[in-house]
């Protein structure tokens, strides 16, 4: 017998894995799919690109707003967490010793397993309260970037360590400064990997609902913010305040379709992630 | 003409003589004196010492493991956790103005294995041109570091192809172009022509010969017949020690020590 022939015969241990194996992808394909056929009443371009007054929740216009706070609170999360992310980095695979570069390693795995909650938590009451910046777009931003931090540094660290050692010391006997390694050697060798970190992280910043609750979003009352220093109004706040109203129906559906939209812009981000992580592979 | 070295006998009358020193009348750029290196508790280096002469090939011949690499990269300030002195006409490196990111614009390095930076051919060679003076002339001296590195007739056509697409013989030789660029006091080579083709190894022998009519070259071998070739001044270590450092053809003729007897003999050497 093949050994072709003999990997796609069936036999009972196969069966077992196949059968816990399949729930696995079973159900998030059946939840996805429910997720699509309840929104498929509401999605529409008018829905899309349609803006609540302020007053109605988004109940009869569209989550253009919503989506642009979302999207807005992932951005400046993100571009707060960047330098921090790099430097940090940087720091570890430059300078750290090794006791450093564990004592780092541990820290942000463990940072990475905090519930965002409690970072939520910490916001409102340093940023929001104690700072006074109030329930805001900044405020959100910054504990979005705490978040999202664990996770930027630790894919740039895993980036940076994929450059070989002997790539640096090309450089280095060149007479190439650490700065210029970096600027010249490491960050176009490597742009690629840290884009892909950053959009995983976009996705990431744009899945976080607890955090954001309790310091930068509101129900309702705002369109678009005025500054930093605004409350904006978030697809996934929208989605936990219209599904506490599960008696009306039309609320629900919209509900749904909020969902299938950030369903479908934290999946496209993730798409592209790794589309250039193939490229950067290639 | 290139000796079988293996099975050839040597002179029985040579005593443990002292490791020839070189000729006083020759100017001397590099002095190495007592250089110690230990990497996690092992002693890679010890005692090490020797000098260069101002232009020339010094090839570093010994068996696997005895400091030949280790000893390259202290002299290019890669390795900064040893001991003794090294001077570089008459200064300690150790107090080089500009620390040892400035010396190593002085004493370029290249490794075994060629390592081309993702960019284009006349990018790679620019890579260690430093200052206005030498950026402005950046175009001269891609070109006349690539003539002197043998690739320039090879790649004249396309300097801005990714350097890449070079072969691995022309991207060595591009490294030694990239090398040169900078204009370093001293030329280190850690087996430049390790698992090249023929012609490759011929080419970038040839440019080392020609380069080493203006600045000491160091090469570190594995090939006896190559450091043959090269003529000039040979150092044979093991074990972390200089044994014995003559000219080629008095070392590889009339070697001074036993253990150097035993390793052009063997190609084994038990300093222990």
């Amino acid at each position: 017998m093949s050994v072709a022939s003999q990997q796609y015969r069936y036999t009972p241990g196969k069966a077992l894995v196949l059968l816990l194996a399949l729930p696995a992808l079973l159900i998030p394909t059946m939840v996805l799919c429910y997720i699509f056929w309840q929104a498929a009443p509401v999605l529409n371009w008018g829905f899309l690109f349609g803006t609540a007054d302020g007053v109605g929740f988004g109940v009869t216009e569209g989550i253009f707003s919503q989506l642009v706070g979302s999207l807005l609170l992932a951005i400046m999360a993100c571009l707060i967490a960047i330098p921090f992310a790099l430097g940090t980095a940087l720091y570890y695979r430059t300078f750290a010793t090794p006791w450093q570069q564990r004592l780092l390693n541990a820290m942000f795995n463990m940072l990475q397993g905090i519930p965002p909650i409690v970072f939520g938590l910490c916001g409102l009451v340093v940023l929001v309260n104690l700072f006074s910046w109030g329930v805001s777009l900044l405020s959100g931003a910054v504990v979005l970037a705490v978040v999202v931090l664990p996770l930027l540094v630790l894919n740039t660290l895993a980036t940076l360590e994929r450059i070989p050692n002997e790539y640096s010391e090309a450089g280095s006997a060149l007479g190439l400064t650490k700065g210029a390694i970096i600027l010249r050697l490491w960050l176009p060798r490597s742009w690629l990997q840290l884009l892909t970190g950053l959009l995983l992280a976009m996705a990431r910043a744009l899945s976080e609902t607890a955090p954001i609750m309790f310091t930068a979003t509101v129900f309702s009352g705002v369109v678009w913010p005025d500054s930093i220093f605004s409350p904006v109004t978030t697809l996934q706040t929208h989605i936990f305040y219209l599904a506490q109203e599960g008696n009306e129906p039309l609320l629900i559906s919209i509900a749904w379709g909020s969902a299938a939209v950030l369903v479908l812009l934290v999946a496209s981000f993730g798409l592209l992630a790794r589309l250039l992580q193939k490229l950067g592979d290639n | 003409m290139v000796v079988d070295l293996r099975h050839k006998d040597f002179p029985q009358e040579a005593s443990a003589a002292p490791i020839e020193s070189l000729d006083n009348q020759q100017s001397v750029v590099l002095t190495v004196e007592k250089l110690a290196l230990s990497l996690g508790g092992k002693e890679i280096l010890q005692q090490v010492g020797f000098s260069l002469p101002a232009s020339g090939v010094t090839s570093v011949i010994g068996p696997s493991g005895a400091g030949k690499s280790s000893l390259l990269r202290c002299l290019n300030g890669l390795e900064t956790g040893w001991s003794g002195s090294v001077q570089i006409d008459g200064s300690d490196i150790r107090q080089w103005r500009g620390g040892w990111d400035q010396l190593r614009r002085h004493v370029g390095l290249i490794a075994q294995k060629p390592l081309v930076f993702d960019a284009s051919i006349r990018a790679n060679v620019c890579f260690g041109l430093h200052g206005w003076r030498q950026r402005r002339r950046a175009d001269e001296l891609v070109k006349t570091s690539l003539q002197q590195a043998a690739l320039w007739d090879e790649v004249c056509e396309r300097l801005d192809a990714p350097a890449t697409t070079l072969s691995v013989g022309q991207q060595q030789r591009l490294c030694i172009a990239r090398a040169i660029a900078i204009k370093p006091k001293i030329l280190l080579l850690d087996e430049p022509t390790a698992s090249l083709d023929p012609r490759s190894k011929q080419l970038i022998e040839q440019s080392m010969l020609q380069l080493a009519q203006a600045i000491p070259l160091v090469c570190v071998t594995h090939d006896l017949e190559q450091a043959q070739r090269l003529k000039g001044q040979v150092i044979f270590m093991c074990d972390g020690r200089v044994i014995e450092q003559a000219a080629s053809h008095q070392l590889f003729n009339q070697p001074q020590q036993i253990e150097t007897r035993e390793f052009l003999r063997w190609n084994v050497c038990d300093c222990d």
